[in-house]
């Protein structure tokens, strides 16, 4: 297989995602998941309850959904920074052949490297300076980058070569070729994209956030206040009370999100695709 | 003698990586207002002539003489999807700073002219394969181009579909008196429609026939059978 059929069925693995459509569908998704978390708890609760140790710190709901908005925040921040450097560079490859042979197997190679990897330098840079945050927005940026880089190159290269080509005759070019053509084209791949980064963003969020396990010497102190944070320091300290409400509040938080928003820009982006 | 629309002479086109010209030594003119059907078989070069006439494509060798403001109906259709078919009609004329009011002006009679009053506000997927022809045909039409290029916009459709665009293509024309060059697979389709039809092959102009055929044309009469067949059979020699 060449480099580049590689890479064409890279995008279709990526593209091939299906998503519930009809209303149904999407309520089951948003109360199944959360219900099945629930159901699991209970389980939990009562074959081992009596075993469960109890925190003597009251659990307030408040101070979990602060942790969940703030590693929310975390994420926008990463995904923000992943969409602008993502675009520029996928319009680099799609639009020259030189610049597509030397980056795409880079950016394969990077990407299939463990985020964990990169610690030496995130600690050189950021934790070294005291930037905690800066150092969780770029691990959570670069499990996020690829995800979009991918997706909207393989946007791209869906676009049919009639419509570049009546956009040329339209004399729609620079600027007026991005806006009209290039975005419109992309969202759809760029929705996928989105929803696998924030997927794969979530999944990091615990090494993200509990710094101190890779700082030489490190204390929870120098953890970020965040539910990755809460999870393991729940965990470590026996809160299994907040360590549940934590995990039923991120779930609940997830679901909420994929029917309000990536549900809904999935449908929408559908009508953006070339048949 | 008619004012020429387009000269080809002497052109040339080779592809790199492909030793074979696409185009070799290829010299015609279409006369302005003239209906130009070019036809031929895959791989000839008629959509290679084309794309030259459009500016899509440079000939590496002779000299083309083609006005720049050009328009193209696509055999996909070439719709953009996201956009509603009179959005669709009025980007030309958008991307030229066209005043709204010129815009919603010009697209509204093209998209009449087209038949599509009703479904302006509708999207491409929501339309027919011949409905969004008649799309692409009313947005290459708004921007007022001195030349229309049909890229086999008609091979996709069934021949109910085909003959009644045929006939809208043909009062469209009759109206606007452009200049039309269109590629076709077709030879019926081009003696239905053409003024003069060039038969190409192996990058080559084979003959161009002269159609002296009343309009409205019908494939029974004996002088449409026998233009047909006469191409037919340069086609096959």
């Amino acid at each position: 297989m060449t480099q580049t059929s590689k890479h064409i069925h890279h995008f279709h693995r990526h593209m091939s995602i299906s998503y519930p459509v009809s209303v149904r569908q999407r309520l089951y998704s948003l109360v199944l998941i959360p219900l099945v978390v629930l159901v699991l708890v209970l389980v939990i609760f009562r074959t081992f309850g009596s075993s469960l140790q109890s925190h003597p710190v009251q659990i307030s709901l408040g101070y979990v959904l602060t942790a969940l908005v703030l590693t929310f925040l975390r994420l926008g921040v990463a995904y923000f920074l992943s969409l602008v450097v993502c675009v520029p560079l996928a319009i680099l490859i799609s639009h020259s052949a030189r610049a597509e042979r030397i980056l795409l197997p880079m950016f394969d190679i990077i990407q299939s490297v463990p985020v964990l990897a990169f610690f030496p330098v995130i600690i050189l840079l950021f934790v070294h300076y005291g930037l905690y945050n800066g150092a969780a927005i770029f691990i959570l940026f670069l499990a996020m980058l690829w995800n979009l880089v991918f997706s909207v190159v393989g946007g791209m290269r869906v676009i049919p070569q009639d419509v570049k080509s009546a956009a040329q005759i339209f004399h729609i070019s620079g600027w007026q070729y991005v806006s009209r053509v290039l975005i419109p084209a992309v969202l759809p791949y760029l929705v996928t994209g989105s929803l696998l980064a924030f997927a794969q963003g979530w999944n990091v969020i615990i090494v993200a956030e509990v710094l101190h396990t890779y700082i030489p010497g490190g204390t929870m102190a120098q953890d970020l206040f965040g539910v990755g944070s809460l999870l393991v320091n729940a965990s470590a300290s026996g809160n299994q009370q907040l360590f549940i409400v934590t995990i039923v509040c991120m779930v609940a938080f997830i679901g909420l999100l994929n029917f309000f928003v990536w549900q809904k820009l999935l449908r929408y982006a559908e009508r953006f695709k070339f048949e | 003698m008619e004012q020429a629309a387009i000269q080809f002479d002497r052109v040339g086109k080779v592809y790199s990586g492909n030793p074979e010209p696409a185009l070799s030594s290829v010299s015609f003119e279409v006369r302005s207002g003239e209906f130009f059907c070019i036809v031929g078989p895959s791989g000839c070069g008629k959509s290679t002539v084309l794309n030259i006439i459009a500016g899509l494509d440079r000939a590496t060798s002779g000299t083309v003489v083609a006005p720049k403001n050009v328009a193209m109906v696509f055999q996909t259709g070439a719709l953009f999807p996201w956009l509603t078919v009179y959005e669709n009609v009025a980007i030309g004329l958008k991307v030229i700073k066209t005043s709204e009011k010129k815009v919603a002006e010009e697209c509204l009679k093209y998209i009449a002219m087209a038949g599509l009053a009703d479904l302006a506000g509708k999207y491409p997927h929501e339309l027919s394969g011949g409905q969004r022809q008649r799309v692409g045909l009313a947005r290459a039409l708004a921007v007022n181009p001195q030349v229309l290029l049909l890229d086999e916009p008609f091979s996709a459709l069934d021949t109910a579909t085909t003959e009644e665009l045929h006939k809208d293509l043909y009062k469209i024309w009759q109206q606007t008196k452009k200049t039309v060059v269109m590629v076709s697979h077709s030879i019926e389709e081009a003696v239905s429609l053409a003024d003069r039809i060039m038969l190409m092959k192996a990058g080559r102009i084979e003959q161009i026939f002269n159609i002296a055929l009343s309009y409205p044309r019908r494939e029974q009469e004996a002088a449409f059978i026998r233009h047909v067949q006469e191409i037919r059979s340069m086609f096959f020699k």
